[in-house]
C-alpha cells in the first residue's frame, strides 16, 4: 500500500502554522510495518492535534490496539484550516501521522466523538479522506467507520454516517470487535452481512439495522430492528475493574492542552447531580487502588519525562483513599520537580486539606469549586445541596491556606430557575469576595464562570426545554450589572452558542441531513467561538425543512419514545422519571454509596460485579 | 546545591519529522528526554526551578541539522558512556546523539561564541547550473542585499561569508556559509528567495556550527 507523496507533503508543510501537528514522530509513537500487519485501524480524533492528542481515551485505545502484533493503530486529527486548504488544492488525501497512509487505505476508522461540536469535523475528515460520507454509499472497498465516545450515548444524529457505534467503555469490546471483523472478512462476508453480524456483539449499535417511524407531530412512534437477530436495544459496555493504565504515552512534540501525564484514578460518580450526563453514563463507581496509581505515576514519568501529572476523575475527593493518595504522592515525588493537579474537588474543607498535602508540588494558581447553583431551592432541584456554613468554611480555609484566587462554576438556565436564584449567584460571589478580603486583603481575585444549562439525554432533566436566548440573556444581564465595579471577574457563554449542543445532543436521525447540509455550507470547528457558524446551521435547518425549536425548546412528554431510548446506560428510564419527580418536589438524594436508590446499574451489570472484595465498586 | 556542576556538551542531528518542530518546542522536548534519562540533572534555584539547558542556535522549521549543539548540566560526575547510553534510549528516533563532551564551566555560552553556520542546500532537480551561477554572481556584485524581516531590514550580503556550487547530475547542491551570531543571523532560505527559488522545493541542511576559538 502506498503512502501519500511525502515530498509533496513536505512542501505544503512550509506553508502552514505549526506543521508539527501533522508529522507524528513523537516519543512512544508506535510505527509498525504496514505490510506485515493484518488489520489496520486509524484512530481519528476530529479536532486539531493540540486538543485531541492529550485525550486519555485515545491513548487507551492506541495502547490496546497496538498490543497484538497483527493489528496496527495509527492516529489522525482534523487539520486546521490552513492545512485543509493545502490538502484540497494539491489533491492530497488526509493521512495518518505514523506511516502517512491515506485514511481510505485503513480497514477500520475509529472516530472519537466525545462532544457534539465535532460532528461537522467528522464529516470533513471523511471527505478529506475521499470516503463517502453516507454509510449507505460505502461498500467493501471502503474502511468500516466506527464511532465511540460520550456523545455516542445518543448516536442518532450521526446514524447516517457511521457504520457501527461502540457504546460505553471500549477497553474490552474493541478487540472483540476487531477479531470478529477479521473473521468475517476472511469468510468473504459482504458489508451487509458483516454489519449484521457485528450488531450481535454486546455494546455494538449498527444504526442502519433499525427503522424509526414518526408520528404526525414528529415524535417517534417506534424504533424497530430490521430483523430478528438484531437486538432490540443496546446496553453500554463496562469493565468490572479498571484495566491496566497505559504508561508509555505519546509525548507530543508541540504544545498541547493538558500537556501532562494524565491518570484516571476513578471512574463514575455517585453524587447524582441531575444535570450531569457523565455522572449517569459512567456508573458504577470504580476506583484504582493507591498502590497501583503510584506505580502508574512512577512508570509514566519514566516513560514520558513529563513534569506535571493530572489525577483525573469526576469527583476526586470521593476516592475512598484520596488522603492517603495525596500523602503518598507527596512523599514519593516531591523532590522530583514535578507538579500535580487534582481537579474536580468537592466543596469541603477536606478538599483544601488534600491540596495542602500536595504543598509545594501543586501548580501555582487558584482554587476551583463548582457549586453550580447558589440558592438552596435550586441546589435541591439539581441535587447538589450545599450547606451555607460548609461553603463559607471551605472558602475561608482556602484563603487561610494561602490561595489568593478562587474560581467558582455556576450554571444558569436550570429547570425552574427564577431571577432570585440568579441573584443568589451574585450574592454568593460577593460574599466569597468579602471573606477573601477579610483574610487576605484586596489582593484576592474572584472569578465566576457561568455556563448555560443544556438538557442532556439519559439524565433526569432530559425532558426539559432549553431556556430561550432571551431568558438566558436577561439572566446574564442581571449578573453583569450586579458585578459591575465589584472587581469580580465574570465569564460566560453567549446564549446563541449553546443552541448547537442543545439541538444535537437530544437530536434524532432527521438531524443527519441537517448536519450534512451545515457542513456543506461551511460549518466546521463548531466549538471555536471565532467562527460563527450559527447562521449556517439555521440555513441548514431551513433548507432541510426541519424545525430546530422542536429539539431545543420543546418539553418532551414523559411517555414519549425518546430518540436514544434503545441505547441503555444501565440506569432505567423509570429511575430517571422518579428522580425528575423528586427534583420537582425539591427532594434530594444522598451519595448512593451510602444508600442505593436502585438506579438499575446493579441489575444491568450483575454479571460484571467483581467477586473479589478487593476490587472497589461504589454500589453497596 | 553548592557543589560544582558538570557541564556536558551534546552534538546531535535533527532529522525527518522533527524538522518541523520549532525551537521552543525542541527545548521542551529536550527537557523531557533528559528527564527520562534519570540523570542527576542540574536545576536552577528558586521557587519554580528550571532545568539548566542551553541550545546553541534555533534551526528554522524544515531544516535538517547534522551537527547541532546544546549544553546541559549535571549535579555529579557520570561517565560519558553512561550518559550516552541513557540518552540514546530517551531521545526520540529522529534526534540522533552524535557526540558528548565535558566542557569547562568558565567557557562562554554556546550562543555567545557562535560565529557562523555552514549549510548545504539540495536544489530542485530542474535547476540550470549556469544560470544559477550567473544569478548568484550578479546578486553578490551588488553593494547591499536588503531583505525584510518582520519590521526591520537586514543586509543579507553582509551575512554571507562564502558559497560554492556542486553538481553531480542530477543533483545540485549550494554550499553556503553565513553569520550566525545572535545579532547577525543569516538565513539561507532568504537567499534562495532572492535567487527566485522556493525554499519549500529545497532541502536545507545545517552541516556545521562554527564557534569562536578559545584563547
Ligand atoms: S446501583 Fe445504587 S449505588 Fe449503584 S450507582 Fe445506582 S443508585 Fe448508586
Amino acid at each position: 500500500m502506498q503512502t501519500i507523496n511525502l515530498h509533496q507533503l513536505e512542501k505544503i508543510l512550509y506553508h502552514v502554522e505549526k506543521p508539527g501537528r501533522y508529522v507524528g514522530g513523537e516519543h512512544n509513537q508506535i510505527l509498525k510495518d504496514w505490510d506485515l500487519v493484518r488489520t489496520h485501524v486509524c484512530l481519528v480524533f476530529p479536532d486539531i492535534y493540540d486538543i485531541g492528542q492529550p485525550n486519555l481515551g485515545l491513548a487507551i485505545l492506541y495502547d490496546i490496539l497496538n498490543q497484538p502484533p497483527d493489528i496496527l493503530a495509527e492516529r489522525a486529527f482534523a487539520p486546521w484550516h490552513d492545512l485543509e486548504a493545502q490538502l484540497r488544492e494539491n489533491n492530497i488525501p488526509l493521512f495518518s501521522l505514523e506511516s502517512k497512509h491515506p485514511l481510505a487505505q485503513f480497514d477500520i476508522i475509529g472516530l472519537s466523538l466525545p462532544y457534539e461540536s465535532l460532528y461537522t469535523n467528522a464529516l470533513n475528515v471523511l471527505d478529506l479522506a475521499g470516503i463517502p460520507l453516507l454509510a449507505s454509499e460505502r461498500g467493501s472497498e471502503h474502511p468500516l467507520i466506527i464511532a465511540g465516545g460520550q456523545a455516542c450515548f445518543n448516536p442518532e444524529p450521526m446514524a447516517d454516517f457511521i457504520d457501527a457505534f461502540v457504546i460505553g467503555e471500549g477497553e474490552e469490546v474493541t478487540l472483540e470487535f476487531i477479531h470478529a471483523f477479521e473473521a468475517l472478512k476472511q469468510s468473504g462476508a459482504d458489508r451487509k452481512a458483516l454489519l449484521q453480524s457485528l450488531s450481535t456483539i454486546p455494546g455494538v449499535y449498527v444504526p442502519s439495522l433499525y427503522d424509526v417511524s414518526y408520528a404526525q407531530d414528529d415524535t417517534i412512534t417506534e424504533v424497530t430492528p430490521s430483523n430478528a437477530s438484531v437486538p432490540a436495544f443496546v446496553t453500554k459496555r463496562i469493565v468490572s475493574e479498571l484495566p491496566t493504565h497505559p504508561t508509555r504515552l505519546i509525548v507530543p512534540n508541540i504544545e498541547t492542552v493538558h500537556d501532562r501525564l494524565s491518570i484516571e484514578i476513578m471512574r463514575g460518580c455517585t453524587r447524582g447531580c441531575r444535570f450531569c450526563h457523565a455522572g449517569i453514563v459512567s456508573r458504577p463507581v470504580r476506583e484504582r487502588p493507591v498502590s497501583e496509581i503510584l506505580q502508574i505515576i512512577e512508570d509514566g514519568l519514566a516513560a514520558t519525562g513529563y513534569e506535571e501529572i493530572g489525577l483525573l476523575s469526576l469527583s476526586s475527593s470521593d476516592h475512598t483513599q484520596i488522603l492517603e493518595l495525596t500523602k503518598s504522592v507527596y512523599e514519593k515525588f516531591h523532590d522530583r520537580k514535578i507538579s500535580v493537579s487534582l481537579p474536580s474537588l468537592r466543596i469541603a474543607s477536606f478538599s483544601v486539606a488534600l491540596m495542602d498535602e500536595l504543598r509545594d508540588i501543586r501548580p501555582g494558581g487558584g482554587f476551583t469549586l463548582a457549586p453550580e447553583a447558589a440558592s438552596p431551592r435550586m441546589q435541591a432541584i439539581i441535587n447538589k445541596p450545599l450547606d451555607d456554613a460548609v461553603f463559607e468554611e471551605t472558602v475561608r480555609t482556602i484563603f487561610e491556606h494561602g490561595w489568593l484566587s478562587l474560581k467558582l462554576y455556576y450554571m444558569i438556565g436550570l429547570p425552574g430557575e427564577t431571577m432570585e436564584d440568579v441573584q443568589a449567584i451574585l450574592d454568593a460571589g460577593k460574599r466569597v469576595q468579602a471573606i477573601g478580603r477579610q483574610i487576605r486583603g484586596n489582593r484576592v481575585r474572584i472569578h465566576l464562570s457561568v455556563g448555560n444549562f443544556i438538557p442532556k439525554p439519559h439524565t433526569p432533566f432530559q425532558w426539559y426545554p432549553l431556556n430561550s436566548n432571551d431568558e438566558l440573556q436577561a439572566k446574564l444581564d442581571l449578573l453583569k450589572t450586579g458585578l459591575h465595579r465589584t472587581g469580580i471577574k465574570l465569564s460566560y457563554n453567549i446564549p446563541d452558542n449553546t443552541l448547537l449542543e442543545a439541538w444535537l445532543s437530544r437530536g434524532d436521525r432527521r438531524l443527519g441531513q441537517v448536519i450534512q447540509r451545515a457542513w456543506q455550507l461551511g460549518a466546521k470547528f463548531d466549538a471555536w467561538g471565532e467562527n460563527d457558524n450559527m447562521p449556517l446551521w439555521r440555513q441548514a435547518f431551513t433548507a432541510i425543512g426541519v424545525d430546530s425549536d422542536f429539539y431545543a425548546y420543546r418539553e418532551r412528554g414523559l411517555e414519549e419514545i425518546l430518540p436514544w431510548d434503545h441505547i441503555h446506560t444501565g440506569v432505567t428510564k423509570a429511575f430517571l422519571r422518579r428522580d425528575l419527580e423528586w427534583s420537582k418536589l425539591g427532594k434530594t438524594r444522598r451519595d448512593c454509596r451510602e444508600q442505593c436508590y436502585a438506579c438499575g446499574i446493579l441489575d444491568a451489570f450483575a454479571d460484571k460485579r467483581p467477586v473479589s472484595p478487593l476490587v472497589y465498586w461504589g454500589c453497596p | 546545591m553548592s557543589n560544582e556542576s558538570i557541564r556536558i556538551r551534546m552534538t546531535y542531528a535533527k532529522l525527518g519529522n522533527l524538522r518541523f518542530i520549532g525551537h521552543l518546542d525542541l527545548q521542551r522536548l529536550f527537557e523531557r528526554a533528559l528527564r527520562r534519562t534519570n540523570l542527576p540533572l542540574r536545576y536552577t534555584q528558586g521557587f519554580s526551578p528550571h532545568m539548566r539547558i542551553n541550545l546553541a542556535s534555533a534551526l528554522p522549521l524544515g531544516f535538517v541539522g547534522q551537527a547541532e549543539q546544546m549544553d546541559f548540566w549535571l549535579d555529579q560526575v557520570i561517565p560519558l558512556n553512561e550518559i550516552s547510553s541513557r540518552l540514546r534510549t530517551s531521545l526520540p528516533a529522529e534526534l540522533i546523539l552524535k557526540d558528548l563532551q565535558v566542557i569547562d564551566n568558565k567557557q562562554p555560552s554556546l550562543q555567545a561564541s557562535l560565529l557562523s553556520s555552514e549549510y548545504e542546500i539540495l536544489l530542485p532537480a530542474d535547476i540550470d547550473l549556469q544560470i544559477l551561477k550567473d544569478r548568484i554572481g550578479t546578486l553578490l556584485a551588488q553593494d547591499t542585499l536588503p531583505v525584510q524581516r518582520r519590521k526591520k531590514t537586514v543586509d543579507l550580503k553582509n551575512l554571507i561569508l562564502d558559497w560554492q556550487l556542486l553538481s553531480v547530475s542530477p543533483i545540485t547542491i549550494l554550499k553556503i556559509s553565513m553569520k550566525s551570531s545572535p545579532l547577525e543571523n543569516g538565513r539561507p532560505d532568504e537567499f534562495l528567495v532572492l535567487l527566485g527559488i522556493d525554499p519549500a522545493d529545497c532541502l536545507v541542511t545545517r552541516t556545521k556550527l562554527i564557534f569562536e576559538e578559545e584563547e
